[in-house]
């Protein structure tokens, strides 16, 4: 559509301005393009029975799935140390236990999958483990297996499935049965004051970590997926 | 002089530093990495775009750093 419209000046003279519209077909591509970075947070997608709720942030090109976890299963090798029951990852000789870890409610845990879809599947393009304070401030455990960004190095499983949903409990399957080994490990004086456990007759209680701030035992952390985990 | 601000998770700061500052600078830091908790392997990005350690931090410029991933030995 075109319009001529002639205005007539101040100073007398005419100026005739002509306005030509026409509708360009790029919206969505305009739209995408503006969009490109922005993700969307989605509270409760679905639920895991042994695990709780999941939420999901959303981009463009992938997902990130955070599950709130209350417990790290800790398939280890342990020694007794004062009558406390502690981690020895690099050990071959002490015994190996498959005990779990409570989180006591001031360590916030964020067990994070981050997924892309390739065609008519889904695929899991990672798994992270975050210990969180009050503030959402992220932290990396005194654990091993965990990389400095706390990608776990969560050994081989199947990395292809039919949605989100499968690609998250696949992953949460594949964290609760793998053991913890000295690979990417660091001190274990940390680990030992943060994982301790108390024998008692017939299973073994998580004990309180063993320093008032928790914090001090961790490296803070700040990535692109920390940014995306929703607690 | 010059005014940077600098992000390392949820907390920031703004401090003034030299004009020859530059990221590498930034990252090795004794006083934000006090203040920030940051570690020694981090990359600096501004408005998403990870920077070269040897490149002086422009004047008002705000940083975002982040944890570095490291590999398996």
């Amino acid at each position: 559509m075109q319009t001529t419209e002639i205005i007539l000046r101040d100073n007398g003279t005419l100026t005739e301005r002509v306005i030509r519209e026409r509708n360009l077909n790029a919206e969505e591509s305009v739209l995408e393009a503006l969009t490109e970075g922005m993700t969307r947070n989605l509270r409760n997608v679905f639920t895991l029975p042994d695990w709780g709720s999941v939420h999901a942030n959303v981009g463009s090109t992938d997902a990130v799935w955070t599950v709130v976890i209350n417990r790290i299963p800790l398939h280890a090798r342990f020694r007794l140390s004062n009558n406390v029951l502690v981690p020895a990852f690099a050990s071959n000789t002490d015994v190996e236990l498959p005990l779990i870890w409570h989180a006591p409610k001031e360590v916030r845990l964020a067990f994070v999958v981050r997924t892309e879809s390739e065609g008519d599947c889904v695929r899991v393009c990672g798994n992270w483990l975050f210990a969180c304070d009050g503030d959402n401030r992220g932290y990396r455990l005194p654990l091993p297996n965990l990389h400095d960004d706390c990608l776990i190095c969560t050994g081989n499983f199947a990395e292809h499935h039919a949605t989100g949903q499968e690609c998250v409990t696949a992953s949460l399957e594949q964290f609760r049965k793998s053991k913890w080994n000295a690979d990417l490990m660091r001190t274990i004086e940390k680990s030992q004051q943060f994982f301790r456990f108390q024998p008692t007759n017939d299973t073994f209680d998580t004990l309180p970590i063993a320093v008032t701030d928790w914090t001090t035992l961790c490296d803070k952390v700040s990535t692109h997926i920390m940014e995306r985990v929703i607690l | 002089m010059k005014n940077i601000t600098v992000k390392y998770g949820v907390d920031s700061i703004t401090k003034q530093v030299e004009d020859s500052f530059t990221f590498g600078d930034l990252q090795e830091n004794d006083s934000f990495q006090a203040a920030l908790g940051f570690g020694d392997r981090t990359k600096a990005l501004v408005e998403g775009i990870e920077q070269d350690r040897g490149t002086v931090i422009p004047s008002g410029a705000t940083v975002r750093l982040e944890t570095a991933a490291n590999t398996k030995a």
